[in-house]
């Protein structure tokens, strides 16, 4: 399949274990180590969110980077551009910390870091194959896919079911 | 005189006619395209100056080509350029009275300019500033050199930004407001409570309930201001804040129609064929209330000027609105987010407010309770965004009200 891979969630899939927001946090530290990683100034944060919506449901959260991205357009010091991959990327030489992209983001997965006065985001793990929050889920609750590869196998999945159910 | 021709003529290079060009030229790849600019420089980042004031950044850090969304080509900028006139009938402007530009379509996005108000005597003084173009920035950081005391009117988020660039470069600076309190435009008294010890920490002096009488000079330029009160302040700056104004006053006999601002309909188009309006010079409207109005947003005017490319290309494209409050900023080490109605005193909108030691949340419900139309976030602005979507969207807020009101709503309550 053609086009850049995005990060799909399986909302059923995920348990609410959090491998994914650790290997995250590892993965943006300076020596990508869990035991260093921790007394690491400024503090490794995590860009995927772990979110309980029923007492029984978890859902990961994390940057679209959305095809019409507001955080890009708003942001007032030009720090937000989409690269070559279709990645919404902050650059933290530019941003100031105003917070704009905050106020904007539908999402709510853009996150201030009090230490650095800058704000951060998924960046898709560049220098990696695959990010570090799909390769680390036990569950395969998160997938790395072109958007037609995922569509593909959603509908697949989904015939698999109804021809299941018919067999009952 | 000169006459050339062009296919899409943008009026004022900044936020909404930069947005524009890049907009249609995505649409249109081979269009001319021309941005008439009355500034020296080249386009940029306006929220940006400050600091250019205090020397962290040069004009050339803050430049709009190449950076964000604005890397677009085949936009020819023309710098000290300004329309003086424009005739909708024969579809020309004059410019600079020296030359003239036909166009096929026209947009108006030459923004807004400082208020000085006539009643304060001296404004034309040397060290008298309104912090508002690179040009300014530059004649502040200059000005500073000899500054010891600056005396800052008004007390709204420009020149809060333009205070703390002076304090950055270790000016002492005095804020003097006529309102009880500062940021009034932005939030009631009661709600900036936490802003206001944030400012007094900072060193920020201010004194409330007071108005300038007039500006005091010697050869040097400023040398102090009178105030209300009787009293005089030794200061070798005065920087203005006290809001700003549409620049429209190139259109008055053009036939196109103003009201403050240019007149636009829902996709951005004025009252005669082939022009168009954005950002702050545009007249807008809310998505709450339905209001008219004209805004000083950077974020309204990307946002306007990018639907106004798509009309322009004949993509027609509604616009949304935007709140004419819809601020996010750090002042001194202080977070806030200041959004939609928050003004809520003598009214009977449902208001929850909750404060902690270090944070304050105020949210603003319609009268029924049903709707989500506003918020201040002082602290701890988290998850912002969501908040304005479902205000943007009109959303019924039911199933999430206590959700919003106790901090717990994330995207996982939409999937
Ligand atoms: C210090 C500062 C900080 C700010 N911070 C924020 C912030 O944090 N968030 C936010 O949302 N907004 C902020 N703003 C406001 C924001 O910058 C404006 O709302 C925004 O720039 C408006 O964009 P615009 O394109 O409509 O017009 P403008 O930026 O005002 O630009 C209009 C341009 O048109 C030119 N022009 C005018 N008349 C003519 C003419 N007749 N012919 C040719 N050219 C003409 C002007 O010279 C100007 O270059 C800030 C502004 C300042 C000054």
């Amino acid at each position: 399949m053609s086009g850049p891979r995005e990060i799909f969630v399986r909302i059923s899939r995920c348990t609410g274990c959090k491998t994914c927001e650790i290997a995250c946090a590892v993965e943006h530290s300076a020596s990508k180590n869990l035991f260093a990683a921790v007394s690491e100034r400024p503090t490794p944060k995590t860009r995927v969110y772990v979110e309980g919506v029923l007492p029984d449901k978890r859902v990961p959260v994390l940057c679209r980077h959305c095809d019409d991205a507001p955080c890009m357009h708003a942001c007032i010091s030009g720090a937000i551009r989409r690269t070559a991959e279709g990645v919404v990327l902050t650059d933290t030489d530019k941003c100031i910390g105003c917070w704009t992209c905050v106020m904007v983001c539908p999402y709510g997965v853009i996150g201030r870091h009090l230490e650095t006065h800058r704000s951060y985001r998924c960046d898709r793990c560049p220098g990696r194959e695959i990010p570090a929050c799909v390769s680390s889920c036990p569950t395969d609750a998160l997938i790395y896919k072109t958007v037609g590869s995922f569509s593909d196998d959603v509908r697949k999945h989904v015939a698999e079911e109804m021809i299941a159910a018919k067999e009952e | 005189m000169q006459m050339d021709s062009v296919k899409y003529l943008i009026i004022g290079g900044s936020a909404a006619g930069m947005a524009a060009a890049q907009t249609i030229r995505q649409q249109d790849a081979y269009g001319s395209i021309a941005v008439l600019s009355a500034e020296a420089d080249m386009p940029y980042f306006r929220p940006m100056i400050p600091y250019v004031v205090t020397g962290k950044k040069s004009a050339k850090d803050i430049m709009l080509s190449g950076n964000g969304p604005y890397v677009a080509t085949g936009i020819q900028i023309l710098t000290s350029a300004r329309a003086d006139s424009v005739n909708a009938d024969s579809k020309t402007v004059s410019i600079n009275n020296t030359w003239r530009m036909s166009y096929d379509k026209v947009l108006f996005a030459t923004g807004s300019s400082p208020y000085i108000p006539p009643e304060i005597q001296g404004t034309d003084t040397n060290g008298v500033f309104a912090l508002r173009t690179l040009a300014d920035a530059r004649g502040m950081a200059a000005r500073a050199e000899i500054t010891d005391h600056a005396v800052m009117l008004g007390g709204g988020l420009l020149n809060l930004k333009a205070a703390f660039a002076l304090l950055a470069r270790g000016v002492k600076v005095t804020l003097v407001v006529y309102s009880p309190e500062v940021l009034s435009q932005l939030m009631e008294p009661e709600d900036a409570g936490l802003i206001r010890i944030a400012l007094d920490r900072a060193g920020l002096k201010i004194k409330t309930g007071l108005a300038a009488e007039g500006i005091l000079s010697d050869k040097k330029g400023v040398s102090g201001i009178a105030l209300s009160d009787g009293s005089e302040l030794p200061c070798k700056m005065v920087c203005i804040g006290k809001g700003v104004r549409p620049s429209t006053a190139f259109l008055s006999n053009s036939g196109i129609e103003l009201d403050r601002g240019v007149v636009v309909d829902r996709h951005t188009a004025c009252n005669i064929p082939d022009a168009f309006s954005a950002g702050d010079a545009a007249v807008t409207f809310d998505p709450v209330t339905g209001q008219r109005i004209t805004t000083g947003l950077w974020t309204n005017a990307v946002e306007m000027g990018r639907c106004a490319g798509y009309n322009i290309t004949g993509k027609r494209t509604a616009y949304a609105g935007t709140f004419g409050i819809m601020n996010a900023t750090q002042v001194a080490d202080e977070p806030f987010v200041s959004m939609g109605i928050v003004h809520t005193k003598g009214t009977d909108y449902e208001v929850h407010a909750s404060a902690s030691g270090a944070t304050y949340r105020k949210m603003v419900f319609s009268p029924d309770g049903n709707r989500l139309v506003g918020m201040t976030l002082i602290g701890d602005i988290a998850g912002a965004g969501m908040y304005r979507y479902v205000i943007r969207e009109n959303m019924p807020v039911k199933e999430i009200k206590s959700l919003i009101i106790s901090k717990k709503l994330h995207y996982g309550h939409f999937m």
